[in-house]
């Protein structure tokens, strides 16, 4: 049962990508139709798959022996990821249909959504390093196309690329770590890599380590490589929520938590993890004070929350990172979606055109200031309860000062939020444009997640059970709600957490009459270069561009030459054959 | 007595097979081809391959100098010395070397020859490399195919055209257009 | 020095004079004339691995394969240098080189 679920889970939104494709751009209501209909049907699928969670392989597929076998294990780690990619995707479909009514090229839009939900199942569900790397690369190809839907604008297409190139950066590391592992194991399976962990030569395990390390934070746009995702915003937005909130970035955390007992022993592994969750965290919260452009403060701000997941595994709390990975992607996806209903009701996306849209949205500005409390961590919300945990688990296993480091991000997180949503909600109409308030589809996607805010981590209980169960090497001891519940209000901690955040939404308040107005120079030129990687990352173009213009000078075009190179490449493996003759 | 044979013909071959490649006009190089095919062919019966000999003089000497004479009677002679693009002394270099190393590599590890199995040409061609047939089929019919498909709009004008080449590389020199 | 090694060193020699004119040919039919010969020294130099081998069939059965690829390789290329022909009105190859580097 578990292991047609399994396939179901990548193979029906595939099925899905191809009939809407196939259906054509001309009739968009069918397509509209099919790709929710898929959509759900995996959301579904995977709901009923999260009972059933094993540790063991439920589906092999030998594909010789160069590739290993194509294995698929749905543990509660697993499980957990794709029903949030399922479900988030459905929503994200259903709410597209609003959003996209009317655009062109629907057929290539739905198809790579569809493409992209089954890859990311994939991608959790695999049990072979090969082919999550395999998945990685698919989702990496869904999230460009995506990125750069709207392919005459040069910023999209911009866009796309500079998160292809990203990404793939640290795709080598993946890669990289994953031929070390057969190489030195002999097999791909994630594990066969578990059990031997111990076994491996520590140096080679470093070098795996790290480089999963580098690719966690490229795909989680993690510091060093947080500069993609706020251009990554030009896409549609339902994309936005689904790819760049609630699923793909979650990837790079996924790989860190799936690894962490191979990685753990490393020395300076778990450090270096913190020190980058940590950067994160507080480079992007700095960035969101400031930015005017409602979904880039909203990209910042995943990146910010993608640093405390990482700070988390860093600091040895797997299940908090997946608990508040949980939050952060419903209530995420509920920000994005409901932003999307505002710019897709007022036309831009700068919040200084914006004001006082509250009285012409009610249901937006409601569920948006649900996601919001939940951003900000306030009590009961889903944020509160995961954020809290973590934080509990930073004070205990890490430094006082990157503890220190994290408080001030959540005092920051809620002082930016208070900003973002007075700024579009509330306060005096900047100007004069018209907003309608969303249509059906849209709200049936923003009530439904913003009823997740709210209850989601009663599932605590469920959740930590199932990866305690079906996580052998994690060691992951289960949390009822109860205990959930003690652990959070009785300890001290908290209320330090609470009364900084409470500080950073007095300080928003007090400030909110001047939240549209441009911050100083020098903090305004440090945000929009991201702390200079921008120019980094620049420099490191232009340099490539370089190199690839004097290699050119080799591709003379005449036959004659390209004979030679051959000739001589012969001459040189003769000349090595010969050498090491006995 | 027997090594004289083989070596009148494997020098034979070779000397052929240099004149083709230095040859000025397109017509002699062709027929040297032709007189190298015979002698491989020649070497290929003596050492046993008879079939292979047989398929080598009647395809190689015979096919492709026929395919050959038509073409250059399509496309016009086009006699000129031309200096080559790779100067002499590096492609020498190169060459040497190359045929050097795979000398000194195959030498030295010729073993005697043994006796064959029971296989003939027939039971190895048509049952143990049944495939490779196949693959012949396929290729054959996709060179018909190219070939209809690349002279299906020639006629028989292009030999009455005149000679006049786009450019005329006399010199040593690489192509030098302004970028 | 027995036939085989004979036989041997004419192979290596006729392809090294085959590499050496595909390194000097600028004529594109004396391109196809080359390349032929590269073949025969191959089909030598395959009939002979096979016979040193002890499976003298199998080499002969590969042989074939050789010529009949190799054959029509030959004539698509013939096509193809008639067509350059007609389009670029000529047959050096520097000549006909479109890349700009």
């Amino acid at each position: 049962m578990a292991a047609w679920l399994s396939l179901s889970l990548i193979l029906i939104p595939w099925l899905g990508a191809l009939l809407v494709w196939r259906t054509g751009d001309a009739a968009p209501t069918r397509q509209h139709a099919l790709a929710v209909a898929f959509s759900l049907a995996a959301g579904v699928a995977a709901l009923v798959l999260v009972p059933l969670a094993s540790p063991l392989v439920v589906f092999t597929l030998p594909m010789g022996a160069f590739f290993g076998e194509l294995t698929l294990v749905s543990d509660g780690l697993s499980t957990v990821l794709a029903a949030i990619a399922c479900m988030v995707g459905a929503l994200a479909v259903i709410f597209s249909v609003d959003y996209m009514r009317g655009e062109t090229q629907l057929g290539r839009y739905y198809t790579f959504v569809l493409l992209f939900i089954g890859a990311m199942c994939g991608l959790v569900l695999s049990g072979s390093l090969l082919f999550l790397f395999f998945f990685w690369e698919i989702t990496a190809l869904c999230s460009y196309a995506l990125i750069s839907f709207y392919n005459d604008d040069p910023r999209a297409v911009a866009g796309g690329v500079k998160a292809l190139i990203i990404t793939q950066v640290g795709g080598i590391g993946l890669l990289a770590g994953a031929l070390a592992v057969f190489a030195s194991t002999g097999s791909y399976q994630i594990a066969d890599l578990l059990a031997k962990a111990p076994q491996i030569a520590p140096g080679l395990m470093s070098v795996v380590a790290f480089g999963f390390l580098a690719a966690a934070a490229a795909k989680s746009a993690q510091f060093p490589f947080h500069t993609w995702l706020p251009d990554a915003m030009e896409a549609p937005t339902p994309v936005s929520a689904l790819i760049h909130a609630a699923t793909m970035v979650n990837a790079g955390v996924y790989l860190l938590a799936r690894f962490y007992p191979a990685f753990a022993p490393i020395p300076g592994w778990t450090f270096a993890v913190m020190l980058v969750g940590l950067a994160s965290a507080l480079i992007t919260a700095f960035m969101a004070l400031t930015a005017m452009d409602l979904k880039r403060a909203l990209a910042y701000s995943t990146v910010s929350q993608l640093g405390y997941m990482v700070y988390a595994i860093g600091a040895g709390g797997v299940f908090a990172s997946q608990f508040h990975l949980l939050s952060h992607a419903v209530f995420k996806a509920l920000l994005f979606l409901a932003a999307g209903a505002v710019i897709h009701g007022v036309g831009t996306r700068d919040m200084r055109q914006m004001g006082g849209l509250g009285a012409r949205m009610p249901l937006v500005r409601v569920v948006f200031v649900i996601g919001a409390l939940a951003l900000a961590g306030l009590p009961f919300f889903n944020g509160f309860w995961s954020k809290e945990l973590i934080l509990e688990e930073g004070l205990k296993h890490t430094p006082w000062w990157a503890y220190g480091g994290m408080l001030l991000g959540a005092g920051l997180t809620a002082f930016y939020t208070l900003r973002m949503t007075w700024m579009v909600f509330f306060g005096a109409a900047r100007s004069e444009r018209h907003a309608h308030d969303a249509g059906m589809a849209m709200k049936v996607a923003l009530v439904a997640l913003a009823a997740g805010t709210l209850l989601t981590w009663l599932a605590v209980g469920g959740f930590s059970g199932l990866m305690e169960e079906s996580l052998p090497y994690h060691q992951i001891h289960a949390l009822g709600l109860p205990g959930l519940v003690e652990e959070i209000l009785l300890a001290p901690a908290t209320y330090g957490a609470l009364g900084v955040m409470a500080l950073g939404l007095a300080l928003g308040w007090l400030l909110r009459g001047r939240a549209g107005v441009s911050p100083p120079a020098l903090v305004e030129g440090l945000s929009r270069t991201s702390f200079g990687f921008d120019w980094l990352n620049g420099h490191t173009a232009r340099g490539v561009h370089h190199l690839a213009a004097l290699l050119q000078k080799t591709q003379t075009g005449q036959m004659n030459w390209n004979l030679f190179g051959i000739m001589a490449a012969l001459a040189a493996v003769l000349l090595v054959l010969w050498w090491s003759a006995p | 007595m027997e090594n004289a044979v083989y070596i009148t013909l494997g020098l034979g071959a070779v000397f052929c097979a240099y004149r083709a490649v230095i040859a000025v006009r397109l017509l002699s190089s062709m027929l040297y081809l032709a007189c190298v095919s015979a002698l491989v062919s020649i070497l290929l019966y003596l050492m046993g391959a008879i079939e292979v000999a047989v398929i080598e003089l009647s395809v190689g000497a015979g096919l492709v100098t026929v395919l050959f004479v038509y073409a250059l009677s399509v496309v016009g002679e086009d006699a000129r010395d031309l200096l080559s693009v790779i100067p002499k002394p590096l492609a020498w270099f190169t060459i040497l070397l190359v045929a050097g190393l795979v000398a000194w590599l195959t030498f030295p590890t010729l073993p005697r020859p043994a006796q064959d199995g029971i296989l003939s040409l027939k039971e190895a061609l048509w049952q143990r490399r049944a495939l490779d047939v196949w693959v012949q089929i396929a290729l054959i019919f996709s060179g018909v195919m190219g070939v209809l498909g690349l002279l299906a709009d020639t006629g028989r004008g292009p030999a009455a055209q005149p000679l006049e080449p786009k450019s005329a590389r006399i010199a040593h020199q690489p192509e030098e257009d302004a970028e | 020095m027995t036939p085989l090694d004979i036989v041997l060193l004419v192979a290596v020699l006729l392809l090294g004079v085959a590499f050496y004119g595909l390194l000097i040919t600028r004529n594109l039919i004396k391109m196809v004339v080359v390349l032929q010969l590269l073949v025969k020294g191959v089909v030598l130099a395959l009939v002979l691995a096979g016979n040193v081998g002890g499976r003298a069939a199998l080499g002969h059965s590969i042989a074939v394969t050789v010529i009949v690829a190799d054959t029509v390789v030959a004539v698509v290329a013939l096509a193809l240098a008639v067509q350059v022909r007609l389009r670029f009105g000529t047959l050096d190859i520097p000549g006909i080189s479109s890349l700009k580097g």
